[in-house]
């Protein structure tokens, strides 16, 4: 039985190689494998550019948050990028303790991400 | 605005005031006399019953909050009970809901007020079998409990996120199995939870498990690896962090503070 987590993806205006992604549920060690593989498609499809809206993201734990850096550094070293907005306080707090803030591209707002990506 | 005092044979220390009306600025000097009668020499913690109240002014707040500041010079508290969603949502909209707690019935919040005053302590065992699959529900007890316990969101999450690391590790560094279990004791009183997370150690990982347990290791923080970042979690998340590890099994105890500011749990 996995955590439910459910992944949206929106296309992004005016960028043909990027996903806007809804994260929505718990990410954690019971279904980081189903998320990794899902972004990981992304990336073999050439969209190396994501924007990742957490406004829905419940929950994230240590493994969770591995995958996103996992995430980011991939999206990186593909000439691309993976962009975090709208994260809710508790989810921060672990991102913050971890000290992973200065290693992920954190966003207020979607907008914001969007923006800059141009 | 007219408000009822009653007394509560059980707790003789709360009182409970039944409003109905208007707590609009006519009704201040109503309120304040109301205030004024309950005494606070005995009488530590309020609960106003405010379900057929029509409006409330920011006046009238201000006094709840006066009086609740005398309360809590006492070590209690006042607190809200049977709110309809129009107050509650002007309560919100005041910022009242981050400094008062509000209870759905006047019950609910007797109830609160008894766990506050020391009761012995809740202990909750629970044992599973060593599954990744079934520390979510696991966590999401721990978290439920401490909430019911009256801690903060803030407070359940973090227990969530320790019991989950805790129970991640203990499945991942132990002797695997189907006759495996994972038993986690939870003890829980309203300043404190300690947890205790027991399992059979893998021999061939019991001496990685020790080296990463040692005071001087230094965890992948900061690193972009995917793993390895749990116990430094738990350590941060906790106030205190123990573990005691041999060939028979592994026992991790963790204590963490309930954490209350200007009386509200955090």
């Amino acid at each position: 039985m996995e955590s439910q987590i459910e992944l949206i993806y929106e296309d992004i205006r005016g960028k043909d190689k990027a996903k806007l992604i809804k994260f929505i549920g718990d990410l954690d060690a019971t279904n980081v494998e189903t998320v990794l593989e899902k972004i990981c498609n992304l990336f073999n499809e050439g969209i190396y550019t994501v924007v990742a809206d957490f406004k829905k993201l419940r929950y994230v734990n240590s493994t969770g948050l591995g995958i996103l850096l996992h995430f980011s550094k991939s999206a990186r070293e593909k000439g691309g990028c993976f962009k975090i907005a709208n994260i809710n306080e508790n989810v921060y707090e672990i991102i913050e303790i971890i000290g992973a803030t200065s290693l992920l591209e954190i966003y207020d707002e979607v907008d914001e991400a969007v923006a800059a990506l141009n | 605005m007219i408000v009822d005092i009653k007394e509560v044979a059980a707790t003789p220390e709360a009182v409970i005031l039944q409003f109905s009306g208007e707590l609009d600025f006519e009704s201040i000097k109503s309120l304040v006399d109301a205030f004024k009668k309950i005494d606070t020499s005995s009488r530590k913690y309020a609960i106003a019953e405010v379900g057929k109240i029509s409006m409330i002014s920011s006046a009238a707040l201000g006094e709840f909050m006066g009086f609740r500041k005398t309360l809590l010079e006492k070590d209690g508290d006042l607190v809200f009970a049977a709110m309809n969603m129009d107050i509650r949502a002007k309560f919100t909209s005041m910022g009242a809901t981050k400094i008062f707690r509000i209870f759905n019935d006047v019950r609910s919040a007797l109830n609160a007020f008894k766990w506050q005053q020391g009761l012995a302590p809740e202990v909750i065992n629970l044992t599973f079998p060593a599954n990744l699959h079934l520390v979510p529900p696991v966590r999401q007890l721990a978290s439920r409990i401490a909430k019911q316990k009256g801690y903060g969101n803030k407070d359940s999450f973090r227990i969530e996120t320790i019991i989950d690391e805790i129970c991640n590790n203990a499945i991942e560094h132990g002797k695997k199995g189907e006759d495996q279990n994972i038993s986690v004791k939870i003890d829980i009183d309203q300043k404190q939870i300690e947890f205790d997370v027991i399992n059979t150690s893998d021999p061939e990982k019991l001496e990685t498990l020790k080296a990463l347990l040692k005071p001087t290791h230094e965890q992948k923080i900061h690193s972009e690896e995917k793993r390895g970042r749990g116990l430094s979690l738990i350590k941060m998340l906790s106030d205190e962090l123990s573990v005691d590890c041999s060939e028979k099994g592994t026992v991790v105890h963790v204590k963490k503070v309930r954490e209350v500011k200007n009386g509200i749990s955090n």
